[in-house]
């Protein structure tokens, strides 16, 4: 027996084996980079923008090296989503009207439709790149030196730096152990109970059950994690390199803006808005 | 500081669902929020929202920034004892703020707004001209549309309804939900044992001198430490033995600078926790010790800024030499003990107090860890304080500390050396109950990420016969077990119970996973046996019955899972388990963790089932301390594929 074509599973923040150019950009980079394009679609969201910025994420995959593996398998319910969402929004209709033969057909609501789709692929695909090429291990002593600025408002930013990073460091940990959760759940038998408000309520101090034995494992484990910081003195350095852009990043930094700015002007002269 | 810690695991807990299911980032932020400061919540609530925007995006970020919102409101309101009309006002409040920025962007972002404004219409065009079609709704549509085009020119009036509209619904629906979560999780208890205090004064741990130290803690009725006198200085090895509750821990507590509650600690400075030349402590759990995401991140994590670090020479000093770059993720239990070693190094400790390191590690592990810590003395001027149960680790100190009453009292386990290959037996009597058959598996197949677990494993497993599965860190063996048990379905080959795919039929074969407090997923002993086993929870004789075959008593069917001892809960999973009679039973590593009377005990009763009532045992585990007489045939596995199958001669009794 050989197991049918198995799933691609989504893969969390483990950086794609190999090394690029895109590898080696600094985490900080990466990340003002995804949020400068996340906030510019947010507010000039024309193809022109969409289109451009999709050229950009399509240059730095190929960069990366990135295989078309990394891309987890689609859910069918979510090609099923999209569909109803095509229909409901061609059903919309709007300007502009497509002439075929003797058939009206108002595309608008349809184009708006594929906009915001295209929209969310570009803006998804983008903060992937971060995940596939970026070490979490240098996430932390990134944001901990772009926040510097903000510490002048006294705003906790080491503290904030060292829980990210220990968040991301117990992240697979937690991960295993919420497999092991449901693992557990799906060893039991499935109770037969009568339809109605018996099986609600069951089913909700089930769910009630299962959060509890979720959150007493994390508990119990950042208990530990803080006799572990207690024995070490305390918080202090994060990171025994230090942490901070290099010529590369400038470069990359500067494409970006270029391409932001472009993608600003062309859209203000009035091209692609729809 | 503890706090922050909580937060931080916690956190991670969140992420994976921040997706759909934001009730489950909510809980977590509750807790915070019911427990802790705002200043915890805030810095959780950025971790998270951080990780979040590293997988999906600014989307993912809003999502578990409303969550927190939710959460950590339900879980003040919640700790001040406040009810729900502090609720409604508040959200109010905020929804009052939220709708004033929102009416803020807006009128500053032309373009924002309309295009927002274009898209509700186009939502609303479309339910319309759905409604048109049918002649019962045609005029209230229309109604709907004109009202809806009105309702725009007013806009700022409609975004503050909307904005606290939304916001109380929100945080009221919140409130319902999470309020009863939190109300069960207020009883779980926290284990944290060690804490910080400020202390003045120059760092002089050594030398300690205890006379008559005593201590109790505060609501127990009898002392955890009963009166020591003791004398430790630099250049002194000593081992700290004892049975279990003979107060090691309490001793190491008591070193870290707790006052005891009678007698006197004296030592001529500060203890200086974690300081440099102060005192370093390396505890049980491996995983929870390292607190670094690369190597070398971790040997400097918490030291001052600015502190220089020879990592590389630290990292050769225990045996982890040009592991620098490496993740710690995937180290194994003995290298992350060691690494953890290394981070107390850095520190370079007057003392350093080692409390039961070795009890979750295997056994090359152990021995690796051993070698590091018996050089260390002769190494460096200090202290080595190494507390254990184990016989041959006290043997390498200069001195030991007894705190068992009697020696011949104390239980200690003694190490057991792997048992030799034998000759494959003679064909058993027992029909086949598990089959293997070229039973290979790949984690994330198609992905950059692929990694083979398992190659070509076959075997057959019969009724009533007891098997170990042995293998170090990364030899498959816990995928094995998923395997058998019809938990994931391997690659290639075939894992048939009884002639049927495992993975078809989940439950046939159980299996005991070594955290047994994740497969409690009930609150009390009777509730987790009955679900486990799917009967009535009010069936009160089986649950007594289920509890009376692993050897537990029927008084302990109230109470709490919470409130169990590691070898109680390893029992309970068994008595759920067991009673809808299992084709075969898997244990992972049943022992870990247990001290040595418990182990002693789970291992009679294990023997004891599969001789008297037939139960099939397999066993995976990394050590093979005194597992001869319940698994009589070893199985080796080694990266993935089966080093020789072995019998020893005894077979089936």
């Amino acid at each position: 027996m050989t197991a049918e074509r198995q799933r691609r599973p989504v893969v969390l923040l483990r950086p794609v084996p190999g090394a690029s150019v895109i590898h080696e950009l600094w985490a900080g980079t990466k990340i003002i980079v995804v949020f400068t394009v996340s906030l510019l679609l947010a507010f000039y969201p024309g193809w022109v923008p969409i289109g451009l910025m999709a050229v950009l994420v399509a240059v730095v995959v190929r960069l990366a090296h990135i295989p078309r593996g990394a891309v987890p398998s689609i859910p069918r319910w979510l090609w099923v989503l999209l569909l109803i969402g095509c229909v409901l929004a061609t059903l919309g209709g709007g300007q502009p009207v497509l002439h075929l033969a003797s058939v009206d057909l108002e595309v608008g609501g349809l184009l708006k439709f594929l906009r915001f789709t295209a929209l969310s692929i570009v803006l998804l695909v983008l903060g992937a790149l971060v995940s596939w090429t970026t070490n979490v291990a240098d996430v932390a002593p990134a944001v901990a030196t772009l926040g510097r600025p903000f510490r002048a408002l006294r705003i906790p930013v080491e503290d904030w730096a060292v829980t990210l990073g220990l968040a991301l460091r117990a992240f697979p940990m937690l991960l295993d152990e919420f497999r092991l959760l449901y693992a557990a759940r799906r060893l039991r038998p499935r109770a037969v109970l009568p339809d109605g408000r018996v099986k609600r309520r069951r089913w909700l101090s089930e769910m009630v059950d299962l959060l509890a034995a979720g959150v007493t494992v994390a508990l119990r484990r950042a208990d530990e994690m803080g006799d572990a910081i207690t024995a070490r003195g305390g918080t202090g350095q994060i990171a025994a390199a230090p942490s901070r852009p290099r010529g590369p990043d400038w470069v990359a930094l500067s494409i970006c803006l270029a391409v932001c700015v472009v993608a600003i002007w062309l859209d203000s002269q009035g091209y692609g808005r729809r | 500081m503890g706090a922050l810690s909580a937060a931080l695991a916690i956190v991670a807990v969140v992420v994976p669902f921040a997706g759909g299911l934001s009730l489950l980032v909510m809980v977590p932020m509750g807790l915070l929020g019911y427990r802790y400061r705002l200043r915890v919540l805030l810095a959780a609530a950025f971790a998270a929202a951080t990780i979040a925007f590293l997988i999906s995006g600014i989307s993912g970020f809003m999502v578990v920034l409303n969550c927190a919102y939710v959460g950590g409101l339900t879980g003040i309101i919640k700790r001040r004892g406040r009810g729900t009309p502090t609720v409604v006002v508040v959200s109010i409040v905020a929804g009052i703020i939220s709708g004033l920025l929102i009416i803020g962007a807006l009128a500053v972002l032309v373009r924002l707004r309309t295009l927002t404004f274009e898209a509700i219409t186009a939502n609303v065009d479309g339910v319309v001209s759905v409604m048109s079609q049918f002649e019962p709704f045609r005029e209230s549509a229309v109604q709907t549309r004109a009202m809806f085009g009105t309702a725009l020119q007013y806009w700022p009036v409609l975004m503050m309804g909307y904005a606290i509209f939304s916001i109380v619904l929100v945080s009221l629906v919140g409130w319902w939900v999470l309020g009863r979560v939190l109300e069960r999780l207020r009883v779980i208890p926290d284990v944290h044992k060690l804490e910080s205090r400020v202390e003045v004064g120059p760092v002089a741990p050594l030398p300690v001198r205890l006379s008559g130290a005593r201590y109790r803690y505060p609501s127990a009725d009898h002392d955890a430490l009963r009166p020591l006198n003791l004398t430790i200085d630099a250049g002194e090895h000593v081992a700290v033995t004892g049975a279990n509750g003979s107060g090691k821990t309490t001793l190491m507590l008591l070193l870290c600078g707790r006052e005891p509650t009678s007698g006197v600690v004296d030592r001529p400075g500060a203890v200086g926790l974690g300081r440099l030349g102060g005192t370093a402590v390396v505890m049980q759990h491996p995983e929870s010790q390292v607190l670094g995401t690369r190597v070398a991140d971790d040997v400097v994590w918490g030291l001052p800024p600015g502190t220089r670090t020879d990592v590389s020479g630290l990292l050769g000093e225990v045996g982890l030499a040009g592991m620098e770059e490496r993740d710690t993720g995937g180290l194994s239990g003995g290298e992350l003990q060691r690494l953890a070693v290394a981070a107390a190094l850095a520190r370079q400790p007057a003392m350093l107090i080692a409390d039961e390191i070795t009890s979750m590690v295997d056994q090359r592990g152990r021995e690796a860890l051993l070698n590091v810590l018996s050089g260390l003395v002769d190494r460096r001027r200090m202290a080595l304080v190494h507390i254990t149960h184990y016989n041959s680790e006290a043997e390498i100190a200069s001195r030991t500390v007894n705190l068992s009453e009697s020696a011949d009292n104390m239980v200690m386990v003694a190490h057991a050396a792997p048992p030799t290959t034998t000759v494959v037996a003679a064909p058993r009597a027992g029909a086949p109950v598990l089959e293997l058959s070229g039973v290979g598996h790949e984690y994330g197949s198609g992905t950059p990420w692929a990694k083979s677990a398992l190659r070509d494993v076959s075997f057959t497993v019969n009724e009533g016969e007891g098997v170990l599965i042995h293998g170090g860190n990364g030899s498959g063996k816990s995928t094995l077990a998923w395997i058998m048990a019809g938990l994931i379905a391997p690659t290639t080959g075939s894992c048939l119970v009884r002639g049927r795919p495992a993975h078809e039929h989940v439950g046939d074969v159980a299996i005991a996973f070594q955290a047994a407090r994740l497969q409690l997923l009930r609150s009390t002993v009777d509730l987790e046996v009955a679900s486990a086993a799917g009967f009535s929870p009010y069936d009160t004789a089986r649950v007594v019955a289920a509890l009376a075959t692993v050897g537990l008593d029927g008084s302990l069917a109230r109470r709490r899972v919470d409130q169990l001892s590691g070898g109680q809960m390893r029992r309970v999973v068994m008595a759920g388990l067991l009673a809808r009679w299992p084709q075969a039973l898997i244990l992972d590593e049943p022992l870990a963790g247990l001290d040595a009377a418990s182990q002693r005990g789970l291992l009679t009763l294990l023997t004891d089932l599969r001789r008297n009532a037939g139960l099939t045992v397999i066993v995976i585990s990394h050590d093979f301390g005194g597992l001869e007489e319940l698994c009589p045939r070893t199985l080796h596995l080694d990266t993935g594929e089966m080093a020789s199958v072995s019998a020893t001669a005894g077979g089936l009794p």
